[in-house]
């Protein structure tokens, strides 16, 4: 039946995809879903065609000069009131008894589905793969049934994949889950078209355009996940998307390739893969535009003044406490509305990050010397004083 | 004075007011109108309020659909722009909410048209009637300074802890929400009072104007529902004032908790926007049918059940916020029973127009469009109340779509309909026909045109609320665009044609569309008092002695010549005068 449904839309262009009633189907909800949705639209037509010609042919048919009197003034006819008002109803039960089977199918998650730890903050998402994995970009396996157990750290979120037909709001406080089954496997592009666009973006100095590519940094082709619960100014941007492997260990050398800082490289270049891909970047700039949260430009080395009413330097302690603990202390002029990534980042990605604002900030070296005295020490218990350049395994 | 288009018999007909009786006329100065008791004074004020109102709201709804032209958003620039966009949905949905729908049909019309369908001279407490304006204007004031101060970006439904933690004017904004739900409970009260105890002898519950039942079933809603929105918004200030504990799970609240009261409260609101929309349906499509509406009871007993059942399916604003499956599909169950009393509405509006004598007035054209736009809205209803496809559907632009296809379809369409119908009553004239009918048919298609992509949009994936979208939605955004200035357009024209009227219009008569309901007993304007006495209670829905009075172009009831019996006089002089003394 979606068939039919697509078939005005298909006449249109020979772009099939972008006139589509409906997104790819990706999942083993999406048939039935379509399937339903298809049903009820054509219980829906049913009704409709007749009512609207009855409508008009009426108005037309019936249509009589000022002062003509009706053919018929009828009062009532309780067996045909009755009729239409107890006919429909089993159209209704019956799309409610399989709108709740579908439902609890949605519901119940089957044994042994992978389960993957989603956290949502305004607006970024973070799925977490184990071992500190943490990236915004859902992969999972094909055909293998897959829980997302979510929580949110600050608003509530909604989880949308429309090409698996799957939503679930991500409330604080408690726990929400959902499962899905993929059934169509991310494509990988060819090495030269993934390179040619690196180096695109590179030449534009942007950062990845989703817009434009349909394919992720590392060459997958991908189906868009949303937040379809408002959170606030920048709830149209947090978008992610989700990419499907086809095998178990191409799933985990992705994962690999991204679960620690590589040999060799260095902190700084992390760091500012870390700033994008954790999020940083939706709220703090580094070009000195003033978003959620101040720019990265003007924080490492430069004095701070914070809404308690007090100055402190802004130096690596400074940082690292308000990344771990972010109401702490708040640079006046902002809210207080960053969560914590306390647990969430290893002490080289704070390091690596560290180093990055350093690449980012305009100061000059000496500011720091002079601002060591401030009282953040007593937040950072292991470090001490000596929070520079230390590296723990 | 009959002429020779209406058979003979005896022409009843109220003639004009003079200057000194009609309500508009009667007294001058700002200060009459200001501290007014008249319902018919009241109800002007109300609806000059809400078109103004309404005005705003619909301009921002422009500037989001322009704003939408483009993938990255058309008209607010900048790195604040996304948070302007925020504040615009925010404001348009509050307003059209709490300031145009609620109170468009009940408290403009309603407060016109109840006491004179009820043949009495005012509503049962006339100064709570004008308490209940001024909360009106009040909770409007607060509206226009929360705009004013840091503006609104939390949506027009408040979820916590968005509003909780948001630095925008909540606190502002809730208590205008707040005084706003005492102007409709005031309101609700008094029709519920008015309508029980000031029935004129003759007027039983079944001789009603069905406009009547949708008024008292709204307002049974708005007496029980309107309290929990107030008991929810204080809760919430409380929450952002003192941290309660109630609502943030920062303090060991629960947002869901807060969207079960949220709803509880506005789901009942939708069947007060809607309710009175079927009432001034149904007598609409009777009258300009000139026939007898079908199924009166079952109209009727429908209104009562919606009111009834619209107070147990809130649930299904949140089937994806995480209750559990049972109760969700307890909600589902009962969403779909609702859907049946609208369904038999429409059904015996048509069966009213077969075989009647249908003029193809304004007020006519609104009826049908109503009918064909209110029939989309609640037949998508039902991809949304279906669980499974409700989880696809949810928070995307089908729903947007669909509730703007009632709403907006709906009672916007029976609204404008209603205004037409009963602007002769109301303000004495008669507006050009053709500038009617052409606004709306205008109306139709620029709303079609507006909302239809946007099922599609939502069915594709495209989540509502958002500042800036994937570029594969584009051409179908550009399509809504494009409908809603011609929307904007229809509307401006059905301004225009009103407006052009109060200044060139032609008297309007008593009765100038042949109905039978008592307000077309009293003269266009009605005169301060409403009724010399009280009139006879009729069948509000029989025709047979209305006729057409092709001379005078107006309506009359014609009474059949009724003689005196017996026909013999009796003797002027007593009897016993007769014989001699």
């Amino acid at each position: 039946m979606p068939a039919i449904l697509n078939l005005p839309w298909t006449l249109l262009a020979d772009k099939t995809e972008d006139y589509a009633w409906f997104p790819e189907a990706a999942s083993t909800f999406a048939a039935d879903n379509d399937w339903l949705y298809g049903f009820i639209s054509l219980v829906c037509i049913i009704f409709f065609i007749p009512i609207a010609i009855a409508l008009f042919y009426f108005a037309v048919r019936y249509r009589k000069p000022k002062g003509a009197k009706a053919e018929s003034n009828a009062s009532h006819n309780t067996p045909l009131e009755l009729a239409w008002s107890i006919g429909p109803s089993f159209f209704l039960v019956g799309m409610f008894i399989l709108g709740a089977k579908a439902y609890l199918n949605h519901r119940s998650v089957p044994d042994g589905a992978r389960d993957i730890a989603v956290v949502a903050n305004s607006w970024n998402w973070q799925i977490d793969y184990g071992g500190g994995t943490i990236h915004p970009e859902l992969h999972i396996v094909l055909n293998e049934p897959t829980k997302l157990s979510m929580r949110s750290s600050d608003v509530i979120h909604s989880l949308f994949i429309p090409a698996f037909r799957a939503k679930k709001d991500i409330v604080p406080g408690r726990y929400n889950y959902m499962w899905f089954q993929p059934t169509v496997a991310s494509q990988k592009v060819s090495d030269e078209k993934l390179a040619a666009a690196k180096k695109r973006m590179e030449d534009l100095g942007e950062s990845w355009d989703w817009d434009e590519l349909d394919f992720t940094p590392d060459g997958y082709t991908y189906y868009d996940l949303y937040c379809t619960e408002y959170c606030g100014k920048n709830h149209s941007e947090m978008q992610s998307v989700v990419v499907v492997h086809e095998t178990e260990e191409d799933l985990n050398a992705w994962i690999k390739k991204y679960s620690q800082r590589g040999e060799g490289e260095d902190a700084d270049k992390y760091g500012e893969k870390l700033y994008t891909r954790r999020g940083c970047s939706g709220c703090h700039s580094i070009n000195g535009d003033k978003r959620v949260g101040p720019s990265f430009k003007e924080v490492f080395g430069n004095s701070r003044p914070l809404t308690s009413g007090e100055t402190v330097i802004a130096d690596e302690n400074y940082i690292r406490e308000s990344i771990l603990y972010p109401k702490a202390k708040v640079s006046a002029g902002y809210q207080p509305v960053m969560p914590s990534y306390k647990g969430q980042l290893s002490e080289d990605d704070l390091y690596s990050l560290v180093e990055y604002l350093k690449t980012v900030s305009d100061y000059t070296p000496t500011d720091v010397a002079t601002g060591d005295q401030d009282g953040s020490d007593e937040q950072t218990p292991a470090e001490g004083q000596e929070a520079t350049v230390t590296v723990p395994e | 004075m009959s002429a020779g288009s209406i058979p003979s018999g005896k022409v009843r007909d109220p003639g004009y007011p003079t200057k000194s009786e009609n309500y508009l006329t009667n007294s001058k100065g700002i200060l009459s109108w200001m501290f007014t008791l008249d319902h018919k004074r009241i109800g002007v004020m109300y609806l000059v309020g809400v078109v103004v109102a309404f005005a705003v709201a619909g301009l921002l709804a422009l500037l989001i659909r322009l704003h939408l032209f483009q993938p990255d958003g058309a008209i607010f620039k900048g790195s604040d722009a996304n948070n302007t966009y925020n504040q615009v949905f925010t404001l348009h949905g509050a307003i059209m909410v709490f300031l145009f729908i609620i109170p468009s049909i009940p408290a403009a019309l309603g407060n016109f048209l109840v006491p004179v369908m009820l043949g009495a001279k005012d509503v049962a407490f006339p100064r709570l009637n004008l308490c209940s304006f001024y909360l009106w204007v009040a909770g409007a004031i607060f509206f226009v300074s929360a705009l004013c101060a840091s503006g609104l970006d939390t949506g027009w439904t408040f979820y916590t802890p968005y509003s909780t933690s948001s630095n925008s004017s909540v606190i502002l904004a809730t208590s205008g929400a707040f005084i706003l739900g005492f102007s409709s409970i005031f309101t609700g009260l008094n029709f519920i009072v008015t309508i029980n105890t000031m029935r004129p002898p003759g007027m039983s519950w079944f001789r009603m104007p069905l406009f009547l039942w949708a008024t008292y079933a709204t307002s049974i809603i708005q007496v029980l529902a309107t309290p929990v929105l107030g008991i929810t918004l204080l809760l919430l200030i409380a929450e952002r004032a003192m941290h309660i504990g109630i609502f943030d799970p920062e303090f060991n609240g629960d947002p869901v908790t807060f969207q079960h009261f949220f709803w509880f409260y506005s789901h009942p609101a939708v069947y007060i926007m809607i309710l009175p929309a079927f009432g001034i349906i149904s007598d609409l499509i009777s009258v300009h049918s000139h026939k007898r509406i079908f199924g009166y009871r079952f109209i009727a007993y429908s209104s009562i059940a919606i009111a009834l059942l619209g107070f147990l399916v809130w649930g299904h604003h949140m089937f994806t916020s995480g209750m559990g499956p049972l109760t969700t599909i307890i909600f589902s169950a009962l969403t779909f029973t609702v859907s049946v009393p609208s369904a038999i509405k429409v059904f015996n509006w048509l069966a009213t127009m077969y075989k009647g004598s249908i003029s193809l007035t304004t007020p006519m054209c609104f009826a049908i469009a109503f009918i064909f736009l209110f029939t989309i809205g609640g037949l998508t209803g039902l991809h949304l109340g279906t669980l499974a496809t409700d989880l696809h559907l949810h928070d995307t632009y089908f729903v947007v779509a669909h509730f703007h296809y009632v709403m907006v379809g709906g009672t916007l369409v029976a609204f404008l309909g209603g205004v037409f119908h009963w602007w002769p009553k109301m303000f004495g004239k008669m507006y050009s026909e053709w500038g009617g009918r052409l606004a709306a048919v205008i109306i139709f298609f620029g709303f079609n045109l507006t909302f239809l992509p946007q099922f599609v949009l939502g069915s594709r994936g495209m989540p509502r609320r958002y500042a800036t979208y994937d570029p594969e939605f584009a051409y179908l955004h550009q399509m809504s665009t494009i409908g809603s200035l011609l929307l904007g357009v229809g509307l401006l024209v059905a301004l225009v044609v009103l407006i052009h009227s109060l200044f060139r219009g032609k008297r309007a008569p008593a009765n100038p569309w042949g109905g039978a309901t008592l307000e077309w007993n009293c003269t266009s304007p009605p005169p301060f008092y409403n009724f010399e006495r009280a009139p006879v209670v009729g069948d509000p829905y029989d025709f047979t002695t209305i006729e057409w009075d092709s001379e005078n172009e107006r309506y009359v009831t014609v009474d059949p010549e009724r003689e005196i019996a017996p026909e013999e006089k009796p003797e002027t002089e007593p009897a016993h005068a007769q014989g001699d003394h």
